[in-house]
């Protein structure tokens, strides 16, 4: 067999894992201000449904995009309503979020079902550096936004460990009562995070369409990323930078199935192969179960709680 | 919470408002359906037309309201899955897999083993095989939450995609066992007619309805009076408090569990006895597992609660596939986003049953002694 079709099946993971980085960041931040939004999935088709529409519509990618970041961050709002100031329970409001956003782009998706995607994000053209075999491909093969996904990844880890705005994020999802004692407003971080967080969770779902996708079919399109990103964060330890390493390691588990398909090599029945991104998926989360694993993954400490200051 | 110039308190409400307990769910689904009417006006439908339509394919004819109740047998199962485990803050989102395994397990029972049984052994044992097939999908992520305290939600989720794919392979991917080998059209194998229910009259309905309701019955009386129902509403309430009890919280967190994934099972397992007699790819096609989380939420984990809530909400869906076959037809998905809609409004409604809301105006200091000189 070609080496060159695993350099090009590498490069193609590097590439998918864009969305899982994107969507993972975003789910970072809203988790370490101590809100759960399992809304992901809802978030992202909801964000590639508007990338196709708003493309097929102006022809203008970065428009498309623009939208679908809105589009996420409205649909966090809603969560961060919920959760944060009516203090539902944040599983079912992200859960509903899910059914929500599956049954909308859908719904509004219907009229270009099955149509191409209207416009699509190009590899940047590096010239020379793109020649140079296998690191060519893999590392200067990408677009812009992947590599300013690399750059926020980046951004988003000094932002955490650096700054005094990232350790009031830190406190607001381990210790809010401190946080609150300190006069800064729990509501507020949680709120910004979580609409923060929806945007890079929708950007993820319009950059997925427009770079990946070819058709839009709402079944087929995001097939459970949305997941795959929430076990990634449990994977990467909270931490934006492992998310990069997790997201390459998940992309390649999510590309494997294609090339094996595409080089006709049957060792496997397809729907087997299709199987085993979430088969690895949970492979991983039961290794990270034991003890000592989540001893050292330090999940932030009031995650879930909803923070009610015993007020009179 | 200070919102601008006005202050918005939470008091916790002391004794449940009767009134309240009607008027938060009638109100979530009217707030839906406007919602819903906003993006059916956007896609160019009309909105009253289609709700009435919906309205009366799905519920006010005989013809309609049966088909209902036939549709939402499997969802009252899903629907009790998810209320027996969200009561006990285990959020086993995995009923969608859960059932498909009682739809694979059921078919096994119904081809290999229900032809040496008569009808009333064949189906006990093809339900009682697709449930125990239920509770085996949910095992590894019972196990991880109960001993290692690994949250259940992402776990049990990922199993879907793998069995929604083991589906796949046993009838689209290969020849196997449950492929029809009489036909190049794939299609599953059917089931033994010993492991069959025949449909009332000339209804959609199918005995296994009554199950259904059965079940729901016996499961409210359970929790209510037995010894088990008890420690697992103390587990559930405080943790701390059935610890001190005595209570073995890690036998009672793996139990609850697989319970669930077994009545998701069981939902699965009643597809295959009613109306589709093999394995069937269609029922993915529906989401009865995610519909259950809803339809439990909704009746804020009531087992009773949840089987009127499931044939509400079936009829959505049948009225919505309905209304794909006419001259303009509107995406059945609407019945989808009517869902949602109505779980979040649902769930904000939530706090004004569980609090008393006050609003006050916050004046500057200044106008307040100005005011109380």
């Amino acid at each position: 067999m070609n080496s060159n079709v695993w350099v090009l099946t590498f490069a193609d993971s590097i590439s998918i894992a864009t969305t899982l980085i994107l969507a993972s960041l975003g789910v970072i931040l809203t988790e370490r201000s101590g809100i759960i939004n399992l809304g992901v999935e809802g978030i992202l088709l909801m964000g590639a449904v508007t990338a196709f529409l708003v493309g097929d519509g102006t022809h203008n990618l970065w428009l498309a995009l623009l939208l679908s970041i809105l589009v996420g961050m409205a649909m966090a709002t809603v969560h961060a309503v919920l959760t944060i100031s009516l203090r539902s329970n944040q599983i079912v409001s992200g859960l509903a979020l899910v059914i929500f956003g599956t049954g909308l782009s859908q719904f509004i998706g219907k009229s270009v079902e099955g149509k191409s995607r209207p416009v699509q994000i190009n590899p940047l053209k590096l010239g020379a550096l793109a020649d140079i075999p296998i690191i060519g491909p893999v590392i200067f093969g990408h677009d812009t936004i992947t590599y300013l996904t690399w750059v926020g990844a980046l951004v988003a880890s000094l932002y955490l460990s650096r700054t005094r705005a990232g350790l009031v994020l830190r406190a607001t999802g381990d210790a809010p009562a401190t946080v609150d004692a300190q006069g800064v407003s729990v509501a507020m971080i949680r709120y910004i995070h979580t609409i923060a967080g929806g945007a890079l969770i929708g950007l993820a779902g319009g950059w997925f369409m427009l770079a990946r996708g070819t058709a839009w079919s709402q079944a087929a399109t995001t097939n459970g990323i949305g997941w795959i990103a929430l076990a990634l964060v449990v994977f990467a330890a909270w931490r934006p930078l492992r998310a990069i390493g997790g997201a390459v390691l998940f992309g390649f588990t999510l590309q494997v199935p294609f090339t094996l398909q595409g080089q006709q090599i049957n060792i496997l029945p397809p729907a087997i192969v299709q199987m085993l991104p979430y088969i690895a998926t949970l492979l991983v989360l039961v290794a990270l179960s034991t003890p000592r694993a989540r001893r050292l993954l330090g999940a932030p400490k009031m995650l879930g709680q909803p923070f009610v200051r015993d007020e009179r | 919470m200070i919102v601008g110039r006005t202050r918005i308190e939470f008091e916790p409400r002391l004794s449940p408002n009767r009134w309240l307990l009607l008027a938060v769910p009638v109100a979530s689904i009217f707030f839906a359906l406007i919602v819903g009417g906003v993006f059916l006006l956007a896609a160019g439908h009309s909105a009253l037309g289609t709700y009435s339509s919906l309205l009366s394919n799905g519920y006010t004819t005989f013809d309609g309201a049966t088909r209902t109740i036939g549709f939402a047998t499997p969802l009252i199962c899903t629907g009790l899955a998810a209320a027996f485990a969200f009561r006990m803050n285990l959020f086993n989102i995995g009923g969608e897999g859960q059932m498909y395994l009682g739809m694979i397990g059921g078919a096994w029972a119904g081809i290999a083993l229900a032809d040496y049984f008569p009808k009333i052994v064949a189906i006990p044992l093809v339900l009682i095989i697709g449930s125990a097939a239920g509770a085996l999908w949910v095992f590894v992520p019972a196990i991880l939450r109960a001993k290692m305290g690994t949250s259940e939600i992402v776990s049990t989720l990922l199993l879907n995609y793998v069995a929604l794919n083991l589906v796949n392979y046993f009838i689209f991917g290969s020849r196997g066992f449950f492929r029809d080998k009489s036909t190049s059209f794939p299609q599953g194998r059917s089931v033994s007619s010993n492991a069959r229910f025949g449909p009332f009259g000339t209804t959609n309905m199918y005995p296994t309805v009554l199950i259904a309701i059965a079940m729901a019955l016996f499961l409210y009386w359970f929790i209510k009076r037995s010894n088990y129902g008890y420690e697992t509403s103390v587990l559930a309430d405080s943790p701390n408090t059935a610890r001190y009890a005595g209570m073995n919280a890690t036998r009672l967190t793996l139990s609850v569990l697989l319970i669930s994934g077994a009545l998701a099972g069981l939902g699965g397992a009643m597809y295959v006895v009613g109306p589709a007699g093999k394995i069937d790819p269609g029922l993915m096609q529906v989401g009865f597992g995610y519909a259950g989380i809803v339809v439990a939420s909704l009746a804020r984990y009531n087992f009773v609660a949840v089987v009127i809530t499931a044939i509400l909400f079936a009829g959505l869906r049948v009225g919505g596939a309905a209304l794909q076959i006419s001259s303009k037809p509107v995406p059945i998905a609407i019945a989808v986003v009517l869902q949602g809609s109505v779980l979040l409004f649902a769930l904000g409604g939530e706090v004004f049953r569980r609090n008393r809301v006050h609003i006050r105006r916050v004046e500057p200091v200044s106008t307040a002694t100005k005011v109380a000189s």
